[in-house]
């Protein structure tokens, strides 16, 4: 840790306003990334693999945008409203929508229920 | 703007209800979700003047889903010891997922239209909506059951987690991600860090292994 830099006594909302800067770069690379290779991946998930090559190879510090990556994951439910709201163009779909809830749910139980218990077996103990 | 504040005043009465409710359905994203239809519906507004409206909310998620490294590297040494179960864990998971929501749609008889959209609803909406071209589902559907899968997931998975014993905050993490994606990373996120990190492992690697699958079986 460079605990002496400069960057480290920057005030908090500095701080937070230059982290934004930052996450956005990497969103913008991820999305330019995707583009130019064609890869049928999310710009996002793409920026996210590049920032945490950026941080182990010391080229990002974490203090530089821990504030606004926690200030952005703290209200990440909220950022998925306007998706979630989308709903509304499929109301026409009516008694069709049980169906699709069913055939999610079943997806979603078997899933997480078969992920969930192969982890719990494959999980190394902690003290070993 | 309106929409903006609508939004955002909605999902702090979910957060406000949720700390009053202690329910699993008292979700901060279901409840703002519902206020913002209702006021939709009432008020005649079509979704793309909504969607138009708030695109500044909306132009926050990307940084937000680049912003999950953080908690990853944070917690680097702890995941990189435990790489087998998060990968294995996460790879079952969303292969299950995709196979449920494909055989039991064709079991079901649902339309040709969302049999192809229930494809990809294990992997997060962006994704969803990049392989619609691939999976022949119109692209809109697509992206609406994928992020609906995530909030019915953040719903239903703690409690199913919790009966099935599965206590390991990364077990935990790696199966809500591996089908609940994003919404579920944010639900995972309130059980603490390590769920919240396993949880966007999860999301991650599902939506590489439903783009293999669409590419391997399109």
């Amino acid at each position: 840790m460079t605990s002496g830099s400069v960057t480290a006594r920057l005030p908090a909302p500095a701080r937070f306003v230059l982290g934004l800067g930052l996450l956005l770069a990497f969103a913008a690379a991820g999305q330019a990334l995707t583009g130019a290779l064609g890869l049928p991946l999310p710009g996002s998930v793409v920026g996210l693999v590049l920032l945490w090559a950026a941080l182990g190879l010391k080229l990002v510090r974490l203090h530089w945008i821990m504030d606004a990556a926690d200030g952005l994951l703290g209200v990440l439910g909220l950022l998925f409203i306007p998706a979630t709201v989308g709903f509304l163009q499929f109301l026409s779909a009516g008694a069709a929508w049980g169906l699709w809830l069913l055939v999610m749910t079943a997806g979603l139980l078997v899933g997480a229920g078969a992920a969930g218990l192969i982890a719990s077996r494959l999980l190394r103990p902690e003290d070993a | 703007m309106i929409w903006v504040m609508l939004t955002l005043l909605a999902f702090a009465a979910g957060v406000l209800a949720q700390l009053r409710l202690r329910s699993p359905l008292a979700n901060p994203t279901l409840i703002g979700t519902l206020i913002v239809a209702a006021a939709l519906l009432l008020t005649r507004v079509t979704y793309d003047t909504y969607l138009h409206d708030v695109q500044p909310l909306s132009a926050l998620l990307t940084p937000a889903v680049v912003a999950l490294a953080v908690p990853l590297y944070r917690l680097r040494a702890l995941l990189a010891r435990q790489w087998q179960a998060l990968l294995l864990g996460g790879l079952s998971g969303t292969a299950l997922g995709v196979g449920v929501d494909t055989l039991l749609a064709r079991a079901l008889h649902l339309s040709p239209d969302a049999q192809r959209a229930l494809h990809t609803a294990p992997a997060t909406s962006p994704v969803a909506l990049q392989l619609a071209p691939f999976t022949h589902a119109p692209p809109a559907l697509a992206a609406t059951l994928a992020v609906l899968s995530g909030l019915i997931g953040a719903l239903i998975l703690p409690a199913l987690l919790t009966a099935l014993r599965v206590r390991h905050p990364l077990a935990r993490g790696i199966a809500i991600g591996s089908v609940a994606h994003g919404v579920g990373t944010a639900r995972a996120r309130e059980e603490g860090e390590q769920a919240g990190a396993a949880s966007s492992i999860g999301m991650g690697l599902a939506a590489l292994t439903v783009t293999l699958i669409v590419a391997l079986l399109a």
